[in-house]
Formats: structure tokens, sequence, C-alpha cells
């Protein structure tokens, strides 16, 4: 396993009264893919809300424990979440491009934290983001136009790129292909391979398949709770859980 | 255990059930139809009725009857060391009177009687050319000028001639005389553009509605300048930025509650608080536009907030999600598309203020005035308020006018209207 970039401990999330994670804790690998896997209303996109502060959006949502980031505690006062989250970007369940060109869609991130100094430096990130999202040469030729008149694969892959233009060091991926056909799926599995290599991906699926084909490391969570954590081969070849093992072999969720 | 009571009559098969219902439901159909049917055509009779009387009355307004007459400008009645005195109203008698066979203007009666039929602004427009241009004393020029009212109804045919001479206006002399100008070919009746570029008057031929245009314009842009930063940031902080808690809730229900307030209501209060406390001056379209700004600020707070909330979610993510701050995903994601929407309230909000009465009755801005405001602090009335007034007054001229005003106001109303439209068409965007 390579060095922990994330470390979780006893984290717990409340939606008003209600307890939607309990006790958590996991360590999560540098430049790996680490998938979520777990029945719907499990709290796996709760739990990766919480290594962005996503949550902190939310009024009722209370989120308790220690979160580190390079052992750095991202709920820490001093932690702004806006610059936590240019650390840790984030590719939503529904594509959500802006209503905006191809080209503003990628260079948002770098313009807003103010990466780059001039045009061409802005220009190579978004080409080097959209190569790097395997959108390139699909849309090199049609940058000003909107981004959401692309397909919905295409529409994904652009929210990748955008996610990666801000040179994040964390990419979370809330089901990024539930709203995809299998060609898209396996372009974009492609992709998270790939990404693998410069970030620490961690991805919530619902499809089992891609989590073995995907990922290094697999958590599987049910009822708010971390069942099982480890090698993705042997929670789904040999699951130590009994509850792991209902679910990895299709006979429940 | 009791027995579960039989779902269907054994006799029936479900699918001769499901054909028995079809009747049924197919009835309560069309009834919702013809109902929905029934409503719209009642509504839209109700408009054309409106719409159709209102032309009927106001079509009159549209043309002026007008004297075109030869006016020699005696240098014995007019003196350019005297000016702007002199004799104009004589000048102009004598000129009509020159169209009049038998015309006697040896006496005060006589003299009356001609100078009657030409309105009473004749006499002005004269002498404001005379004053402009001093070298036209002792020529002949050709004026044009509104006649009185009488006559203007006279020759539009509101006055029955077959009216026994007792109960008629006009006199069977007055009729002859006008008659005589008729026959001179110097009766003419020309758009009356006067009804939009004149400022009020006691004399209908000479009364306009740029008094009560220019105050209502004032009045809206005081408005506006008040009411639309005030309510988006209003909403923007009610929106995004407010924590829930009991207190937000309550200004919430507040401002809800704002929105059904009476106009009257807000009328006296601004009686009471811009003028009686800050002592900002009777009739001026600043203060009926501060007020309108009151009753407006709900509606376009209500709006916002609406347009606000139906921004998709995923957008707001989307950006909060690669760093965006709260503050910038306001500014460059959410209240962008959110801008129809807000555009739209405005503008409707801005025509019902546009159409408000009550509110400017209170604040003095249905005063008599003959000149139009110049600036947002001068005394004015406002389209409503004009049309208040003119339905108050007693001169028959008045009446066409009146609905002539409707017209008007209801054309502005449309225009606000379909701008509204336009602009939520133009701006309106998929995601």
């Amino acid at each position: 396993m390579n060095p922990t970039k994330i470390s979780a401990c006893n984290v717990n999330v409340f939606y008003g009264a209600s307890q939607a994670i309990k006790d958590v804790s996991l360590e999560l690998a540098d430049k790996s893919v680490t998938a979520f896997i777990g029945p719907s209303g499990c709290g796996k996109s709760t739990f990766l809300r919480c290594l962005n502060r996503m949550n902190d959006t939310i009024d009722i949502c209370r989120v308790t424990g220690d979160i580190r980031l390079d052992g750095q505690d991202i709920n820490a006062a001093s932690v702004d979440p806006v610059q936590l989250r240019a650390q840790v970007g984030m590719v939503f369940q529904k594509p959500n491009p802006f209503p905006k060109s191809i080209y503003d869609n990628v260079a948002y991130g770098p313009r807003i934290h103010g990466l780059t100094q001039n045009r061409t430096e802005l220009d190579e990130i978004v080409e080097s983001s959209l190569r790097a999202a395997a959108l390139w040469d699909e849309v090199k030729d049609r940058l000003r136009q909107p981004g959401t008149g692309l397909s919905g694969g295409q529409q994904q892959r652009l929210c990748i790129a955008r996610a990666i233009a801000t040179r994040p060091e964390v990419i979370l991926m809330d089901e990024p292909c539930s709203a995809l056909d299998p060609i898209a799926t396996a372009q974009i599995d492609d992709l998270i391979h790939q990404m693998a290599q410069d970030f620490c991906v961690i991805i919530v699926t619902h499809s089992m398949s891609q989590a073995r084909r995907v990922s290094d490391r697999t958590a599987y969570f049910h009822m708010g709770n971390m069942v099982e954590y480890g090698e993705t081969e042997q929670i789904f070849i040999n699951p130590r859980e009994k509850l792991t093992e209902t679910y990895v072999s299709g006979r429940i969720g | 255990m009791i027995e579960a009571a039989p779902i269907m009559t054994p006799s029936r098969t479900p699918m001769q059930q499901v054909q028995a219902s079809l009747a049924r439901r197919r009835r309560k159909q069309i009834t919702l139809q013809v109902l929905g049917i029934g409503a719209i055509s009642a509504a839209i009779l109700m408009l054309g009725l409106l719409l159709t009387t209102l032309t009927l009355s106001g079509r009159h307004a549209l043309t002026q009857t007008h004297l075109t007459v030869q006016v020699f400008i005696d240098p014995a009645e007019i003196r350019a060391d005297r000016l702007p005195r002199g004799g104009f109203d004589d000048v102009v008698t004598a000129a009509i009177a020159a169209l009049i066979p038998g015309a006697d203007l040896s006496n005060r009666e006589g003299r009356r009687e001609v100078s009657a039929i030409s309105s009473n602004g004749a006499q002005f427009l004269l002498r404001d050319l005379v004053v402009a241009n001093p070298a036209l004393i002792g020529q002949t020029i050709a004026l044009r000028f509104p006649v009185s009212d009488p006559y203007d109804q006279l020759f539009k045919g509101l006055i029955d001639r077959a009216t026994p001479e007792a109960n008629r206006r006009l006199n069977d002399a007055q009729i002859a005389r006008f008659d005589a100008l008729v026959a001179a070919g110097a009766v003419s009746t020309p758009l009356n553009w006067g009804l939009l570029f004149n400022a009020d008057s006691r004399f209908p031929e000479l009364a306009g509605l740029r008094g009560a245009l220019m105050g209502s314009f004032w009045a809206l842009l005081t408005c506006f300048v008040i009411a639309f930063p005030l309510g988006i940031g209003a909403a923007i902080w009610l929106e995004e930025f407010a924590p829930r808690n009991r207190i937000s809730d309550l200004i919430e229900v507040n401002i809800n509650n704002l929105a059904a307030v009476p106009s009257v209501v807000f009328g006296l209060l601004a009686l009471a608080v811009f003028i009686g406390w800050f002592g900002l001056p009777r009739s001026a379209p600043f203060v009926g536009g501060l007020t309108l700004a009151l009753m407006t600020l709900p509606t376009i707070i209500i709006a916002t907030r609406a347009a606000l909330k139906a921004v998709p979610p995923s957008i707001r993510e989307a950006a909060l999600g690669l760093g965006a701050s709260r503050q910038q995903v306001v500014f460059g994601h959410v209240l962008p598309l959110a801008m129809p929407g807000i555009l739209t309230g405005t503008i409707i909000g801005l025509a019902q203020a546009l159409g408000e009465t009550a509110p400017l009755l209170l604040i003095g801005m249905n005063a008599f005035l003959t000149s139009a405001a110049t600036s947002p602090f001068d005394a004015s009335t406002a389209l409503p308020t004009q049309i208040f007034l003119w339905a108050d007054s007693p001169e028959r001229g008045f009446v066409s006018r009146t609905s002539a005003a409707i017209l008007v106001l209801l054309t502005f109303l449309i225009v606000m209207n379909a701008l509204a439209i336009a602009l939520r068409k133009r701006f309106e965007r998929k995601w």
C-alpha cells in the first residue's frame, strides 16, 4: 500500500437527530483508487462528502471525529473549506457542467484560484486537463461551444477535466457513471486508472463490477457502519464479514 | 377470520368494470375541459368588453377639432415694446369673425360668443409665436388651434342637434356660427398629439398627459433604483446566506405578509414617515417612488428568491466542489442563471406600481398642475392619479380623455409585460 493520504478516525455524521455515519475509521492511500460500495443509504456518499467538507453546505449536518489530509486536520478552524476543496476535487453523480463554454468550464477553477499568470498558461492547463480526461480530441475544435451540448459521457469527462484543472491532490467521485451507458462507463473506468498515477482517487459506486475493475482497495458500508475495508480482490473473493459476502455475492442490494 | 369484501361483482370481469368506468372518467374529463374553456371565455369576454367600451369612448379623444384661420397680427393691438402683453385674444377673435357672415363684434356679448369658439389656449399659442418672433407683428399668418370643448363635441357628433334647444349645450345661433366655419373649410380634426404632449389643463381640449407621464416616469425610476438592488440583495441574503432559524423565518413570513398589505396603508405610512417626519416635498414623484418601492420590494424579493431556488443545486455543488467561495458561487453562477426570472419579477412588480393609485393619492400626487415635472422633486401627478382627476372632472371632454388615458396606461402595462416575456424567452437556458 502506498503512503497514507487521508486518514479518518472515529468519524460520525448526523443529519439532525439521525446518525448517518457511525464511528468510521480508515486510511486512504495516495496514488491509488479506493472504492466505497454498499446499498443505498448506507452512508458511503455522506462519508465521501466529509473528505472535502461538502457537508458544511447542509445546515442540519454535523460531522465529528478526526479527518486528516497529509496529517493536517481538515476540520480545524484554521482550514478554509475553499482551500481544502481546491486540494480535494470532486466529480458528481449527475454530470453538472456550467452553462458556459467547454473552455470556460475547464478554466473556471484555475481562474478563481488564480493559478495562471496569462492566457497561454490557461490555454495549456485547459488542454492538458482535457487530454487527461480523454476529451481533447473530441472537443478541440469546439472549445467555445456550450459544455451542456455534449453527450452525457462527454459531459462527465468534462467535469473530470474541470476537477483536474485545479491541480488537486485527491479526487472524489460520487457514482460518476450512474447516469452513463456501458461504453461511456468504460471510458471513465480507463480514465480512473490513468488518474490513479497522479492522484488519490476515491470513488463511490453502485456497480460492484466497476469497483472490482478500477479500485485497488474497497470499503464496504452498511447502515452507516464501515463493515469491511481491504484489498479489492480480497473483499470480492474472500470477504471476512458475512454482511460483505451477502452483498458482493449479489444476494442483497 | 373475517372474509374480505369481494373486490368486484362476480358477474363482471375486470375488463368490463374498466370499460364501465371509462364512460364516467371521460365524462369527468369533458366536464373539466368545458369548465376550463368556459372560464377562459368569460375572462376574454370581460377583457373584450372593457377594451371595447374604453376604445369606443376613448377614440373621441384621439382626434381634436381644430380651427385654422388667417390671423392679422394687428400692430394696434399688439405692440413689440409691450410683449408679452397685448390683445392676442381680440386678434384671434377678429380672425374667426372674419369667416362668419354677420358676426357682430361691436358689443361684448357678440365678441364673447365668437371668442368662445376657440380654445382659451389659442391666444397663448399666438402669444408664444409672436414673443419668439416679434417680426410677425403686422403680418397675416395661418394659425391652427383647438376649438373649445362644446364645439369639439358638436363636430364629433356628441351633441345631438335634434335635442330641444333648451337642453342643449349650444344654442341654435352658436351652432349656426360654427356651421359657417365648417362651410368655410376652417375646421379639421387632426390626430390629438396634445393628449400625450400637453400638460394638464382646466380646458379638456388642451389637457394632456405629459405631466402624468413624466410623474410616472420619475416615480418608477425612483422605485426601480431603490427596490431592485435592495430586493435582490435581501433575497440573496435570505436565500443563500441567512441561517435557518426563528429570526429568518420571521423575516420570511413578514415579507410574504407585506406583499399582501393593501396599498393605501403604504400611502398612509409614506405620508406619516416620508412627508411628516423626513419633511420631503408633497406631491413629489420621488416620494411616490419611495412609496411604490415599499410596495414593490416584497414582490421583487419573492420573485428573486423563487428564481434563485430554481437554479439547480448541481450548479452550486459543482462550483463549491471546485473551491469557489459562496460569494463566487452566488455572483458567478446562481445570480446570472436566475437573472431572467428576477427581471421578469421586477418588471411585473414595476407594472403593478405603475397602475397603483391609492398611495399616490395620499401623498398628494393628485394635485392640479399645468406644467410637467422636470425632476423627481417637482410636484406632479402620475398616470393613474391623472385618470382619477379627469374622471372626476365635470367637463364633457374629459369623459373621452379619461378613457384615452386608461388606454395609454394599459398600453404601457402591456408593453412592460411583453418585455418581461421577451426577456424570459431570450435568456431562458437549458441545463
